[in-house]
C-alpha cells in the first residue's frame, strides 16, 4: 500500500530537518571546529535516504513505513554529533553509510522469498557461528596476545560479531520454527519436563555452548550478553517452557561464575564500575560521562555547547553521552523512546507476520536492536559495567551500521510479506465495530 | 506465541523504563551534586580562554585579572602577586581545571550567573560577554603580615573577623605560582603541574581549608564548654597523674606530675587526665552533642562559602568518653579551628566564614552583596563569656603565656600533637569583645621538643596578631 510510503516520506523529511538543524546549530557555536567540507557528506546522506525510500517504493511498497524514518533519524543525529566532534570523520561515516545502504538494497532486492533463508539454515548457522567467533579465534592464534574484537584488512577494520549475531538470529528462527511443533506447550500440552522429543533440548544446549565459549574463552562479556538476551527471548517466544528456561539460566550462571573466576582483570573493572571516583584511571570514561550528563541537565547545553572533547570514545562507545549532554535529558529520553518504538514496531510486525519463521525472525531482529541499544546506554549511565557495545545507527561503528541496515531490510521484508500490514502495524489498536447480522 | 511476544515487549518496556529513570537521576536529580563534585573540572576548563572578571582584595589590590595578549587565544589570566594569593584565588588552566575562588566563583567571574550576564536591560537583546568582578574581604596588608610571619614554615594561618565571619587573611604554605599554570604554553604547564602535584610537600593543597589535623588539647575548650553548660563549673577534680580509659589501652598521662582542680586550673596546666575525668563524668553523648553544634564533627567540615563539599571526611569523636574529652583522634582543618574560636569570640553565634564580600558589574555597580550569614547559636552568651575569660587567664597565667601582647588583653591556646608532628595556636583579642581571631597551624618534621614547638607556633601567632593590631587602618571591634 502506498499509504505506508506517504507516512515514511513525511517522517523522513522530519528526520532530515532535525539532522540539518542539529548540524547547523552546532556549526554556529564558536568552540566547534566547523568545516564546510561536511556539507557534501550531509547531502550525500540525504541522497542515500532518498535512494532507500525509492527502493522501498519499488520493491517493497507495502512494507512498514515507520521503521526506516526512525533509523534514519538516529543515523542523522549520529552524523550530526560525529561531525560536531571531529569533521574529519565525516568521510569515514559516509563510506560506511554507502556500504550499509548497499547491504540494505541487496537484501531488499536480492532476497525474493524469506523461505529461502529457512531452507539454507545449516549454512546460515555455520557462517553465523564463524563470524561470531572469528575475531576471538584470530586473536588467540600464535603471535598475537589478548582479546581483540576487530579484524584489520588493510586500512579497514571490521568487527563481524554483530553480523554473526544476525546470521544466528536467522538460523535460530528457522530452527525454532521447525522444532516448535514438537516442543511447545501449545502443541504438547502440560507434560513432564523430560517428556517429548529429547531433541527439544538441542537449541538450549547449542545456545549455552555458544554463549559459554564467548564468555569463557573469548572473555567477551558484552557480546555474550547480547547473544544471551536475543537467544533467550527468541527461545521463550518459540517454546515458552518455564522449567527448561530455569535449567538454561542455571547453566548460563555457571558459565558466568567460571568466567568471572578465570579473568583477572574483571575484578578491577568491577571495582571501577562500582566506584569510578576511587579508580580514576579505569573509571575515567564513566566519570567524564557522568559529569557531562550532569552538565547537560534537563534541557542540555545545545548542540555544540558540550564537552565532547573530554569524553574518551565520544563517537563510538559513549556516543550517547554528547547526545544527551547537548540535547539534555529531553533529547536523551527522545532517543530512548526511538529505540523503544523500534522494538515495539518490530514486535507488532512479528505478531502480524505470515509464518512462524517470520514471526520469530522479526522478534529476534527487534530484540537485537533493543538489546544492543539498551546495553550500550546502560553502560554509559553505569547501570552495567563498561560493555564495549556501540549504539546502533548512532555510533561511528561501520560494521554495526551495515549489520543493522541488513537487519532492517529483513524486518521490512517480513512486514512486506505479512497480510494486511497497514491495519495491523498501526501504533494504536484499531477499534473494530461488529455490526450484528453483518457477516 | 502472541502472548509470549507481549511478555518480551513488557520486559523491554521495563528495561527502558529503568534506563529512563537512571538518566533522570543523573541529569536532573543528582546533577547539582555532580556539577559541584571535587573531581569535576570541566566547567572551568571550558571557560579557560573566555572573558573573565578580576578579583581584588578589600583594600583594592587586584590579585587576578585577564589581560589581552597577541596570539590565538587573545586573553591571558594573570596573578600580579604570584604565590602570595595562590590558595585564595587558586588558578585556572586549560587542561588541569582550576582551584580556589577561580573555580568556586566561576559562575560570577565567567558571567554564567544570570544576574551577571544581564547587567542592564540592553543585555537581553545583545549577546555580549559580561563578567563579574569579585571583591574579597581578605586584606592585602593582613595577607602580607601572614606571609612575613609564616616565612620558612609549612602550615596554615587563618585570620577571621568573628562578628561577620569574614576571612581577613588566609595563608597556606608551601604555595605555588598560579601564573605558571594559567600560561598558554601547554607543555610547560603540564610539566609544572606534574611537578607540583607530585611534590611530597603538596604545594597545590590549601591546608587551611582542605587538610585535617588532629585537634590535640585544643579540644579541651569544647570539654570546658560542655562542663559549663552542664553546671560543672565548680567541679573540682582530685589530683590525678594518669587515667587509663580502658583495660590495656594507653593511659592519658600528665608529664609534670599530678594535677587537678577546677576548670580554670585544668586549662591553665593543660591537665589531660583531669579533662579525661571530667569527660567520663559528663559522658560522650553530651560532648558529641556540643561538638556537633559547634560544627567540628558536622557531616561536612565547614568551608568558605561556595567551596566544593565532599573532598574531606568529617572528623569523629573517640568512642571512649575520656579519650574524646581530650580530642584523641579527632581531626579538623585550620579553618574549622578558627571558626570554633570565632564562635566563642562572637558570643556563641556561628558565622559562615566567607572570603567574597561583593560581586561588582563592569561599571563598578554592586550586583550582589554577601551579608554576614549566622548559622546558629551554638553556645549561650554566658558560656561564651566564661570561656573567653578562661582563655584570657590561660594567656596571663597558663600555658599560652607567650601569646600575650603589651597593652591589650589576649585570649588563646597553644597545643602540640607529638606523634603527628604539628602544633596549633589560636589567639583572640581583645577579650571583652574580640574583633580578631588568628589561628595558626605549623607542620614540623623536625619536631623534637614540645616546648620549642609551642614557643615557635605561639611566636608566629603573636607576631601576626600584634602586627595586625598595629595597622593604622585596622580598628578592633568593627572594621
Amino acid at each position: 500500500m502506498a499509504r505506508q510510503r506517504v507516512v515514511e516520506l513525511t517522517l523522513l523529511l522530519l528526520a532530515a530537518f532535525i539532522t540539518v538543524a542539529t548540524v547547523t546549530i552546532s556549526a554556529v557555536d564558536e568552540r566547534v571546529a566547523w568545516s564546510w567540507g561536511v556539507v557534501p557528506y550531509l547531502t550525500g546522506l540525504m541522497v542515500l535516504w532518498a535512494v532507500t525510500h525509492l527502493a522501498l517504493r519499488r520493491w517493497a511498497s507495502s512494507s512498514n513505513g515507520l521503521l526506516f524514518p526512525i533509523t534514519a533519524l538516529l543515523q542523522g543525529l549520529g552524523f550530526a554529533f560525529i561531525v560536531r566532534i571531529d569533521p574529519e570523520l565525516a568521510n569515514n561515516h559516509f563510506a560506511w553509510s554507502v556500504a550499509a545502504t548497499c547491504g540494505f538494497l541487496l537484501v531488499l532486492k536480492g532476497l525474493d522469498d524469506l523461505n529461502w533463508l529457512q531452507k539454507a539454515r545449516p549454512y546460515v548457522g555455520v557462517v553465523g557461528a564463524l563470524l561470531l567467533l572469528a575475531p576471538g579465534i584470530i586473536a588467540a592464534g600464535p603471535g598475537t596476545r589478548g582479546s581483540s574484537s576487530t579484524i584489520d584488512i588493510g586500512a579497514v577494520s571490521i568487527a563481524p560479531q554483530q553480523l554473526g549475531n544476525l546470521f544466528l538470529i536467522t538460523f535460530f528462527a528457522a530452527w525454532l520454527s521447525r522444532y516448535r511443533s514438537r516442543n511447545t506447550a501449545e502443541h504438547l500440552g502440560q507434560v513432564q519436563p523430560l517428556d517429548g522429543d529429547p531433541s527439544r533440548f538441542l537449541p538450549l544446549v547449542g545456545g549455552w555452548l555458544l554463549i559459554s565459549i564467548l564468555v569463557i574463552f573469548h572473555s567477551d562479556m558484552s557480546l555474550g550478553f547480547t547473544t544471551f538476551i536475543i537467544f533467550v527471548s527468541m527461545w521463550w517466544i518459540a517454546a515458552g517452557r518455564m522449567r527448561d528456561l530455569a535449567v538454561f539460566l542455571a547453566a548460563i550462571t555457571g558459565s558466568l561464575v567460571v568466567a568471572a573466576g578465570s579473568i583477572a582483570e574483571t575484578k578491577s573493572i568491577f571495582a571501577a564500575w562500582i566506584d569510578p571516583w576511587g579508580n580514576p584511571e579505569l573509571g575515567n570514561a564513566s566519570i567524564q560521562s557522568s559529569f557531562a550528563l550532569a552538565g547537560g541537565g534537563l534541557t542540555g547545553t545545545g548542540p555544540g555547547g558540550g564537552s565532547a572533547d573530554l569524553i574518551p570514545g565520544a563517537t563510538d562507545l559513549f556516543a550517547f553521552v554528547p547526545l544527551a549532554e547537548e540535547l539534555g535529558f529531553i533529547g536523551g529520553a527522545a532517543v530512548l523512546l526511538s529505540y523503544l518504538l523500534l522494538v515495539g514496531v518490530g514486535l507488532r510486525l512479528a505478531v502480524a507476520a505470515r509464518t512462524e519463521f517470520d514471526t520469530i525472525l522479526a522478534s529476534g531482529i527487534a530484540i537485537f536492536f533493543g538489546a544492543q541499544a539498551w546495553a550500550s546506554i546502560a553502560a554509559v549511565v553505569r547501570f552495567l559495567p563498561p560493555t564495549g557495545l556501540s549504539l546502533p545507527f548512532v555510533a561511528l561503528n561501520g560494521s554495526l551500521l551495515v549489520t543493522c541496515n541488513i537487519a532492517l531490510a529483513l524486518l521490512l521484508k517480513v512486514s512486506e510479506a505479512a497480510p494486511n500490514v497497514s491495519e495491523r502495524t498501526q501504533l494504536l489498536p484499531q477499534i473494530s465495530v461488529q455490526i450484528p447480522g453483518d457477516q | 506465541m502472541t502472548r509470549r511476544i507481549a511478555h518480551v515487549g513488557v520486559v523491554f518496556l521495563v528495561l527502558y523504563g529503568l534506563l529512563f529513570f537512571r538518566l533522570e537521576i543523573i541529569q536532573v536529580f543528582n546533577a547539582d551534586t555532580l556539577r559541584n563534585h571535587p573531581q569535576n573540572t570541566r566547567e572551568i576548563t571550558l571557560v579557560f580562554d573566555e572573558p573573565r572578571g578580576f578579583i581584588r582584595t578589600a583594600d583594592g589590590e587586584v590579585i587576578a585579572h585577564t589581560v589581552a595578549v597577541s596570539g590565538r587565544q587573545g586573553r591571558l589570566r594573570q596573578y600580579p602577586y604570584g604565590p602570595l594569593y595562590s590558595h585564595v584565588s587558586g588558578f585556572i588552566s586549560a587542561e588541569n581545571g582550576g582551584s580556589g575562588l577561580e573555580r568556586t566563583q566561576n559562575d560570577f567571574l565567567g558571567g554564567k550567573d544570570l544576574g551577571v550576564r544581564l547587567q542592564d536591560n540592553r543585555d537581553l537583546f545583545i549577546d555580549r560577554s559580561r563578567t563579574g568582578q569579585l571583591e574579597l574581604s581578605i586584606r592585602h596588608d593582613i595577607q602580607l603580615i601572614a606571609r612575613a610571619a609564616m616565612a620558612g614554615q609549612v602550615g596554615a594561618a587563618v585570620v577571621l573577623d568573628p562578628a561577620t565571619g569574614s576571612v581577613l587573611g588566609l595563608w597556606s604554605a608551601p604555595q605555588f605560582d598560579p601564573n605558571h599554570l594559567s600560561s598558554h604554553d601547554l607543555g610547560a604547564v603540564t610539566s609544572d603541574y606534574e611537578a607540583l602535584s607530585s611534590d611530597p610537600n603538596q604545594p597545590l593543597l590549601n591546608r587551611a581549608e582542605f587538610q585535617s589535623y588532629e585537634i590535640g588539647s585544643l579540644f579541651t575548650i569544647v570539654t570546658a564548654a560542655t562542663a559549663i553548660e552542664e553546671g560543672l563549673r565548680d567541679f573540682a577534680v582530685p589530683p590525678v597523674r594518669s587515667v587509663a580509659p580502658r583495660e590495656g589501652s594507653q593511659a592519658i598521662v600528665h608529664d609534670a606530675g599530678a594535677c587537678g582542680g577546677d576548670l580554670r586550673s585544668l586549662l591553665l596546666t593543660d591537665c589531660s587526665p583531669g579533662w579525661a575525668t571530667i569527660g567520663t563524668t559528663i559522658g560522650r553523648e553530651k560532648l558529641s552533642d556540643i561538638s556537633q553544634r559547634l560544627g567540628i564533627t558536622a557531616k561536612s567540615p565547614i568551608r568558605l562559602d561556595g567551596s566544593p563539599k565532599g573532598a574531606l571526611e568529617a572528623g569523629s569523636l573517640n568512642s571512649s568518653a575520656s579519650y574524646a574529652a581530650v580530642g584523641e583522634g579527632l581531626k579538623v582543618t585550620p579553618l574549622q579551628i578558627a571558626h570554633l574560636f570565632a564562635t566563642i569570640a562572637n558570643g556563641g553565634t556561628r558565622m559562615q566564614p566567607h572570603a567574597v564580600s561583593r560581586v561588582l558589574a563592569y561599571d563598578g555597580k554592586v550586583l550582589k552583596e554577601f551579608a554576614p550569614d549566622p548559622l546558629r547559636q551554638a553556645l549561650s552568651k554566658e558560656t561564651a563569656a566564661e570561656l573567653r575569660q578562661l582563655l584570657a587567664d590561660n594567656v596571663t597565667d597558663g600555658t599560652a603565656r607567650s601569646l600575650s601582647i603589651d597593652g591589650i588583653s589576649v585570649g588563646g591556646m597553644v597545643a602540640t600533637q607529638f606523634p603527628d608532628k604539628h602544633s596549633w595556636a589560636v589567639a583572640m583579642t581583645p577579650v571583652t569583645l574580640p574583633g580578631l581571631v588568628v589561628a595558626v597551624l605549623l607542620e614540623d618534621d623536625n619536631f623534637s621538643d614540645q616546648q620549642i614547638s609551642e614557643a615557635n607556633v605561639a611566636a608566629v601567632t603573636r607576631r601576626i596578631t600584634e602586627a595586625i593590631l598595629r595597622l593604622p587602618s585596622f580598628k578592633v571591634g568593627g572594621s
